[in-house]
């Protein structure tokens, strides 16, 4: 198994694709060299030949599923490859089997969690038997149980010793552990090292550091100022933060998409102002709905949602925004503007504009060097900097942050980090729906677990109110 | 409306059920065109009853089912059939017979014939469908057009794979409308939306064919994981179908 580390933007996705024969015939560009899978030439090889070697998983659970069912989809790739139909039959359970969805084989696959959905993806890859198995940063949209079960199941690939593993992954500690060769590169493509992860840590461990690539044990580089907090100080917490009138009030908030099935179910929840409120929970908890009502986006179907004593979802677009800033889960749907430099002007005043230049020049995002860019045209990374800065440069008195960390290296990490430390220090409360463990831990102050639509632990600034009405009302 | 359909096992078991997709479209297209060449109310009217009754007996479609998806678009029909009956050209001909005033309104037979045929031309087209989405699931109306009706498989499986992401625009467009309100602009509609939804579909198509390339789609010869062949049930339906178009068609 090879894992494959880089800063964003170091060309992992690419050489993930090139491996498996997608770069360069399905994306243009420039292409020299040459990359051989066993004696193969993949730029040049017939598409079906690579086929036949190389699997690939991407990153994006639902957009790599092809057929509506999860036997089709497993079979797909069977299908392609001319398999009679009796293997197939055979090879189909035992693949889904395998990845832990046995008896799934009707199921639809849009209607799969993200965890499933992914394992079905990659039982898909898997099913041909491919001599070499590529994934692209297969747990990144995971929430941690799905991102363990995909791991477990990689554990046993690599077990059986049958098929030459190709990994990129930004978490280090699930990954080095079990990669027997290691590439890292820098932020221009460029190899650092190959060698045993243990010698590459011991040779270059510094390096890697300094390029923001993420290491095993790496809680982060930033002074440890921030006690792990799970059960605050409630005395402390309560009489500086918590103190005085509740910025975000929910009492007995339901909301539903489909009728008679809610996925926010009667929520009573006060956070104060400059609060830092990491929301945890399994994917489909109910979390990005949560934050879309606290944000004024939708309604709630009962009960009620006050921001700053007012009805967020009647305040005007205008008065809305100088309140709440947000960054969404997918950066991209977020973007208004043709260029870098117009997205984070929009709407601002020359002082607001200053700030936010200076935001995008802390976030790595320089306008010299970004402005003109199409916001669409930026990595993952970038993009959701570039995010970060538009919510923030109206200081607004509510930061919402939906997975605010996915997909960062170490540095955009830290900056991440480093930005809400410094809001808070200016009174706004930061709400983040998170799967990250280390941004739960380190940047909030309190936790917040949702499940099935229910919150089932708050260790917050404590208001004996939230928690026993959620009793009465329930 | 847009996600698929669950089929129960028994809509799946069902006679209708497991007619071959082909049958049902072409029949269905036959319907279509016998009713383009009428203008009577009867052959619809009868269609639909056909539609219905086929859908309740041979397709086991629950009836509750059937009604929520017919319902908002009878309403649909019967609002062409009022808006052509109260607005009809022959109101105003003196020849025609005035069979009813409202106010000034004079409602005429010969507007109220034209109006049913065009209400029952509409109720039979969305029966038609309503039967056909609740008998047939996406991936068997796919395998029957490779199979049967011989389609390129690359532009079949292709349409079916985009027709998953539907859903997905649905949520992007929702978001896409709230990330503009946060922005302190107005949430109503705007063009942008369309070039941020455009720029989503694109995406979404491209990863989609780099993970049908990178699974060997379209490399050479495939076989099939679900093979259909014709049975005697096709036949069945089909004559039946056709038997009901030409006594229709001869009301």
């Amino acid at each position: 198994m090879l894992l494959v580390v880089g800063p964003s933007g170091s060309g992992k996705s690419t050489l993930a694709r090139a491996i498996a024969g997608l770069v360069p015939r399905d994306v243009p560009g420039e292409w020299s060299g040459s990359l051989q899978v066993g004696t193969l030439e993949t730029a040049t090889a017939a598409p079906a030949e690579v086929a036949a070697r190389v699997g690939i998983l991407f990153q994006d659970p639902g957009s790599q599923l092809v057929m509506d069912r999860a036997a089709d989809d497993v079979a797909f790739g069977l299908e392609n490859r001319a398999w009679p139909l009796a293997a197939m039959r055979a090879r189909v359970p035992d693949a889904l089997g395998a990845a832990g969805l046995g008896g799934f084989e009707r199921r639809r696959g849009a209607r799969l969690s993200g965890g499933e959905q992914q394992r079905l993806a990659l039982a898909g890859v898997e099913a041909p038997w491919p001599a070499v198995l590529v994934l692209d940063e297969p747990t990144a949209n995971l929430d941690p149980a799905g991102a363990t079960a995909l791991f477990e199941r990689l554990a046993l690939i690599k077990a059986e010793r049958r098929t030459t593993v190709v990994l990129v992954e930004h978490r280090a500690d699930l990954a080095w552990p079990m990669a027997d060769l290691l590439l890292a590169l820098d932020a221009t493509g460029t190899p650092i090292d190959l060698g045993v992860p243990a010698d590459v840590l011991a040779r270059s461990g510094d390096r890697l550091a300094r390029e923001g690539i993420w290491l095993p044990g790496d809680v982060s580089s930033r002074p440890p100022a921030r006690p792990e907090i799970r059960v605050p100080p409630v005395a402390s917490a309560g009489s500086t933060i918590g103190a005085g009138p509740d910025l975000v009030e929910l009492h007995g908030v339901r909301f539903e998409y489909v009728p008679g099935r809610p996925v926010v179910r009667d929520i009573a929840l006060g956070i104060g102002p400059g609060e830092r409120v990491a929301l945890v929970g399994p994917n489909g908890g109910g979390k990005s709905t949560l934050l879309r009502l606290i944000a004024g986006l939708v309604r709630p179907r009962l009960g009620s949602v006050h921001l700053n004593g007012l009805d967020p979802a009647r305040l005007r677009a205008p008065r809305l925004a100088e309140l709440v800033g947000y960054v969404f889960q997918d950066p991209e749907l977020g973007f208004l503007a043709d260029t870098v430099a117009g997205e984070i002007s929009l709407g601002l005043d020359l002082a607001s504009n200053h700030r936010a230049t200076d935001l995008l020049e802390r976030l790595g995002l320089s306008l010299e060097r970004f402005g003109g860019r199409s916001p669409y045209r930026l990595s993952g990374g970038e993009q959701r900097r570039l995010s970060v800065a538009t919510a923030l440069a109206r200081r607004p008195r509510l930061l919402v942050l939906d997975e605010p960390t996915f997909g960062q290296d170490r540095r955009g990490w830290e900056a991440m980090a480093a930005i809400v430390d410094e809001l808070v220090g200016e009174g706004t409360a930061v709400i983040a729906a998170t799967h990250d463990a280390r941004f739960a831990a380190t940047v909030a102050r309190r936790r917040i677990e949702m499940a099935d639509g229910w919150v089932v632990a708050d260790d917050g600034p404590h208001r004996g109110s939230a928690a026993s009405q959620r009793v009465t009302d329930a | 409306m847009l996600s698929p359909i669950d089929l129960t096992a028994a809509q799946e078991r069902s006679l209708l059920g497991r007619t071959s997709p082909l049958v049902k479209l072409a029949l269905a297209l036959a319907w279509l065109v016998g009713l383009a060449f009428t203008l009577k109310a009867g052959p619809p009217v009868l269609l639909t009853g056909v539609a219905i009754a086929a859908g309740l007996v041979l397709g086991r479609v629950p009836p509750a089912r059937l009604v929520r998806g017919l319902a908002p678009l009878a309403l649909v029909a019967a609002s062409i059939a009022l808006a052509n009956l109260l607005f009809s050209a022959s109101n105003t001909n003196p020849s025609s017979i005035e069979f009813a005033r409202i106010g000034p309104l004079r409602l005429t037979r010969e507007a109220a014939e034209v109006a049913a045929a065009l209400g029952a031309r509409v109720l039979a087209i969305v029966s038609v469908g309503a039967v056909f989405a609740q008998t047939t699931d996406p991936t068997s109306l796919v395998d029957a057009l490779v199979q049967q009706g011989h389609v390129s498989a690359r532009f079949a499986y292709g349409a079916l794979a985009a027709y998953q992401a539907v859903p997905r625009l649905g949520e992007d467009l929702a978001t896409l409308r709230h990330a503009r309100r946060i922005r302190g602009l107005g949430a109503s509609w705007h063009p942008r939306l369309v070039i941020g939804l455009l720029i989503r579909a694109i995406r979404h198509a491209d990863q989609l064919a780099l993970a049908m390339d990178a699974r060997a789609f379209g490399s050479g010869p495939r076989t099939t994981f679900r093979p259909i062949a014709w049975r005697w049930a096709d036949l069945l339906v089909c004559l039946g179908g056709l038997a009901a178009l030409g006594i229709a068609m001869s009301l």
